[in-house]
């Protein structure tokens, strides 16, 4: 790519398509990368409020050594349903598809993303494949929780199978939209954005790109098994016609590992764009932290097994997938210190993004060496399946990808809207939530420890006194929720107009105005250099006329 | 659909006998049908995984009372697909150098090389069905992997044969020019795809 | 005809099918040997497979390959 270009933009990237008129057009079936953004991005928060509901569910139940709230078997398709929505249908939409879509061609300054109409029917599948599992609470949702394991699984009710058939199509929705995040960074920089020039959420997204791609197709496989299965009696997983359960755990975990990193990567693409913006400081380690998201992204599919250690797996296999996630956690710990590093002597400003980042760095450690407790391969025997491991992926999950939402949500929420958040509203909700959210996931891991099995609807009566502060605690947590849905709907109203940069942040979307207009950029800009280095003159050239009355460019063609 | 009109929306792009609109367009295309095409790999490297590990699992393969595979006919019916492979390229080659007749007599030749495996397929499956008494579902692990797999992939062919009798359509109704024939291409890529699916499954299923 | 004799005939066919396929295959790669482009390197890699599947198919046929190995 040339890197002095002369001749600004030109080609694919400079392409004007005409703006669509008409409400349908707009924003029911827009093609517009930054609608569909939004349009991801409140459907899953509409999922978070379901999916946090039936927390609640759980939390209420567990208040009582002996249950009561709800019956057994409801509490079991309440937390089948809890897991998966609020994997496929809250945390992969939002950090990908959500945040995605509405941040990732603005950054590399494009005008859309490659394929505009493959983005739309990508988020159509998403809304659908969300009430189709939430319609399995009609038929008897699955009880086998979010993994689902044969044999329980196929012995199920009806619902089974819809959960079957929900994850596939928002599996193929993440797997379109991987496909058309891959061709758009690849192919679609601005002139002079070379690999290496990308901002850090950039390469994020291309580190979690592949994996929607690859993994969620494996996954597509299994699920397409299980509802043969199901539905034709086609074995592959009943022990007693020769099938294997251990097959589905195979296929489940090669998907669902990567998966867990398309839950985190994006998130750590965000921090890293959000703690040098208010630490007013150079990002530490620019190429440590790009390449260590693709380290951590390769070495996630060899480490799938280490979710099967008590499933009967062979010893020669146990120790080098131990020893693999072991490796994992370097590169993560790369990030951390590069994170730690930034903030190190930094101008710090403690706006709500800036807590929600902090908050992130510190509670995903506390989640990640928990992790490596679990990977261990004697330990593991004892803690697996306790509530050890369900306050392990609570911390990476809430504490690290939902911390990272929140915090990604308050950075860019005036690049969206054009208005600022409110910022009292916004420290009342981090303190909370951090309250919250300590409260309710800390004391699972001495409650593991003690040997308290998960998934279970009552307990043994020694365990009543945590699991009260817990339960409390979430209460706190969804309160927080609460003020921030509040947040959202006054500043929409009423917040300050924020204008093009209120953050004072160096990407190029902050270049352009708030809302950004529908071709993005008047002219696309060229790049020169980093958008990190926080004292020189900002790094890109063709963007004078962004902010004057300069006339919009001329669409090329019906299309 | 809009990949094939886009060519001609664009000719205003054209600088000097090349549409660059087009080129770039045409990259995007190019490595967004790339990557389609591994995650289909990937789709059946799920499944092609599920069966070896299930072969594994017991002791003998074919299970007890399941008869071998008829190695012979598949031999046979996998050349008759291998050799839709080898037309197909010459149909593309044909086209870029511009001999529309050859070009449409190779790939009305791949597509009734398609059909007839498609046929070979059918006949395998009765026969399987009929005198060896193996079904989908009523013959354990064997039929579960052997008929998901081998109609997976049948599926893919099928796709293909209109696939690319959609593309002879538009050929002859003037769609692809002799320089700007991706739909070509991609049906090609497609093609070939098809071809080395069956090269692993023919080998995991009738060979090892 | 016997079963044995279709056998052979599909045999036949596989082998002299296969070694046709084979033959054009790598004539077909030779000739694409110096095309650039990605959509070029692809098909040079898809070729080679190809010729690989008829040489394996054709094999199957001449009974050098095939599972009549260890069954139950």
């Amino acid at each position: 790519m040339a890197v002095a270009a002369t001749h600004v933009g030109g080609g694919i990237a400079d392409h004007v398509h005409p703006e669509p008129q008409g409400f349908i057009r707009r924003y029911v079936f827009s093609i517009d990368h930054k609608i569909i953004g939004i349009q991801y991005l409140i459907t899953g928060f509409i999922f978070l409020v379901l999916a946090g509901l039936l927390a609640e569910v759980i939390r209420t139940q567990l208040m009582n050594a002996n249950g009561g709230f709800v019956s057994n078997n409801t509490y079991n398709e309440v937390y089948s349903i809890h897991g998966s929505a609020m994997v496929w249908l809250v945390v992969i939409p939002l950090m990908t598809g959500a945040f995605g879509n509405f941040v990732m061609p603005l950054q590399i300054g494009a005008r859309d993303v490659a394929f505009p109409w493959l983005n739309m029917i990508s988020f159509w599948m998403f809304p659908v494949a969300g009430l189709m599992l939430f319609s399995s609470f009609l038929m008897g949702a699955p009880v086998a929780g979010w993994t689902e394991y044969p044999p329980m699984s196929l012995q199920g009710e009806a619902g089974t199978s819809m959960w079957c058939a929900a994850i596939f199509l928002v599996g193929i929705s993440s797997t379109l939209t991987g496909m058309n995040f891959m061709v758009t960074i690849l192919k679609m920089r601005a002139p002079g954005m070379t690999l290496t020039r990308m901002p850090l959420f950039v390469w994020a997204q291309l580190a979690t790109a592949p994996l929607s791609m690859v993994a969620t197709t494996a996954l597509a496989g299994a699920l397409a098994a299980l509802f043969m299965e199901r539905q034709f009696g086609v074995p592959f997983f009943d022990p007693t016609k020769g099938g294997s359960p251990l097959l589905w755990q195979h296929m489940f975990w090669f998907y669902s590992h990567p998966a867990v990193y398309i839950m985190i990567l994006p998130a750590f693409g965000m921090i890293s764009e959000i703690l040098p913006t208010f630490a007013r400081k150079p990002i530490f380690g620019y190429k440590m932290i790009a390449f260590s998201s693709v380290t951590i992204a390769l070495a996630g599919f060899m480490v799938w097994a280490h979710h099967m250690f008590t499933s009967g797996l062979a010893p020669f296999m146990q120790l080098p997938f131990m020893l693999l996630t072991f490796v994992i956690a370097v590169p993560t710990g790369v990030k951390i210190f590069s994170w730690i590093t930034t903030l190190w002597g930094g101008k710090i400003h403690f706006t709500s993004a800036m807590l929600f980042a902090i908050g992130f760095v510190v509670l995903f450690a506390l989640g990640g060496i928990t992790g490596i407790f679990l990977a261990s391969v004697p330990t593991d025997l004892h803690l697996h399946g306790t509530y050890f491991v369900v306050a392990h992926f609570h911390y990476v999950l809430v504490g690290g990808s939902l911390m990272g939402i929140f915090a990604g949500f308050y950075y860019w929420f005036p690049k969206m809207s054009g208005r600022m958040m409110n910022e009292t509203l916004g420290k009342w909700h981090f303190w909370l939530f951090v309250a919250g959210f300590n409260g309710t996931f800390l004391p699972m891991h001495w409650l593991g420890f003690e040997g308290m099995p998960r998934r279970v609807a009552v307990y043994d009566p020694q365990f009543q006194f945590w699991n009260r502060v817990e339960s409390v605690s979430s209460y706190v947590m969804t309160f927080a929720i609460l003020l921030f849905f509040i947040n959202i709907l006054v500043s929409l109203r009423r917040g300050k107009k924020a204008g093009p940069n209120p953050w004072k942040a160096r990407t190029l979307e902050w270049q352009i105005p708030s809302p950004p207009h529908y071709y993005n950029f008047k002219h696309v800009p060229t790049v020169y250099g980093l958008p990190y280095d926080f004292s020189e003159p900002l790094p890109y050239r063709g963007l004078e006329d962004e902010l004057t009355d300069a006339p919009a460019p001329v669409p090329a063609g019906a299309h | 659909m809009a990949v094939a009109s886009l060519p001609q929306q664009h000719a205003e792009h054209a600088e000097g006998g090349v549409d660059r609109f087009y080129e770039e367009t045409r990259d995007l295309r190019l490595t967004g049908f790339l990557f389609f095409l591994f995650s289909d790999v990937v789709l059946f490297s799920a499944f092609i995984f599920a069966y070896l590990y299930l072969r594994n699992s017991g002791q003998s393969w074919p299970p007890p009372g399941i008869a071998r595979l008829d190695v012979a006919f598949a031999a046979w019916n996998s050349v008759v697909l291998f050799g839709s492979g080898a037309t197909m390229h010459y149909a593309l080659e044909n086209w870029k150098h511009g001999n529309f007749n050859k070009y449409a007599g190779m790939l009305i030749a791949t597509i009734v090389l398609g059909i007839a495996f498609l046929g070979g397929q059918a006949y395998e499956y009765t026969h399987l069905y009929f005198v060896d008494k193996v079904s989908w579902a009523g013959s354990g692990i064997f039929g579960a992997s052997f008929f998901t797999l081998t109609g997976m992939h049948g599926f893919h062919v099928a796709v293909g044969v209109v696939y690319l009798t959609v593309l002879l359509l538009q050929s002859i109704h003037g769609v692809y020019t002799k320089d700007k024939h991706f739909g070509l291409t991609a049906g090609t890529l497609y093609w070939h795809f098809v071809d080395i699916i069956w090269v692993v499954l023919f080998s995991i299923f009738y060979l090892i | 005809m016997t079963g044995s004799m279709i056998a052979n005939i599909e045999r036949a066919g596989a082998i002299a099918g296969g070694i046709v396929v084979f033959f054009v295959s790598v004539v077909a790669l030779k000739n694409d040997w110096k095309t650039p482009g990605l959509d070029n390197q692809f098909f040079k890699i898809m070729l080679a497979l190809l010729a690989f599947g008829a040489l394996i198919a054709l094999l199957a046929g001449a009974h050098v390959l095939g599972n009549f190995g260890k069954a139950a």
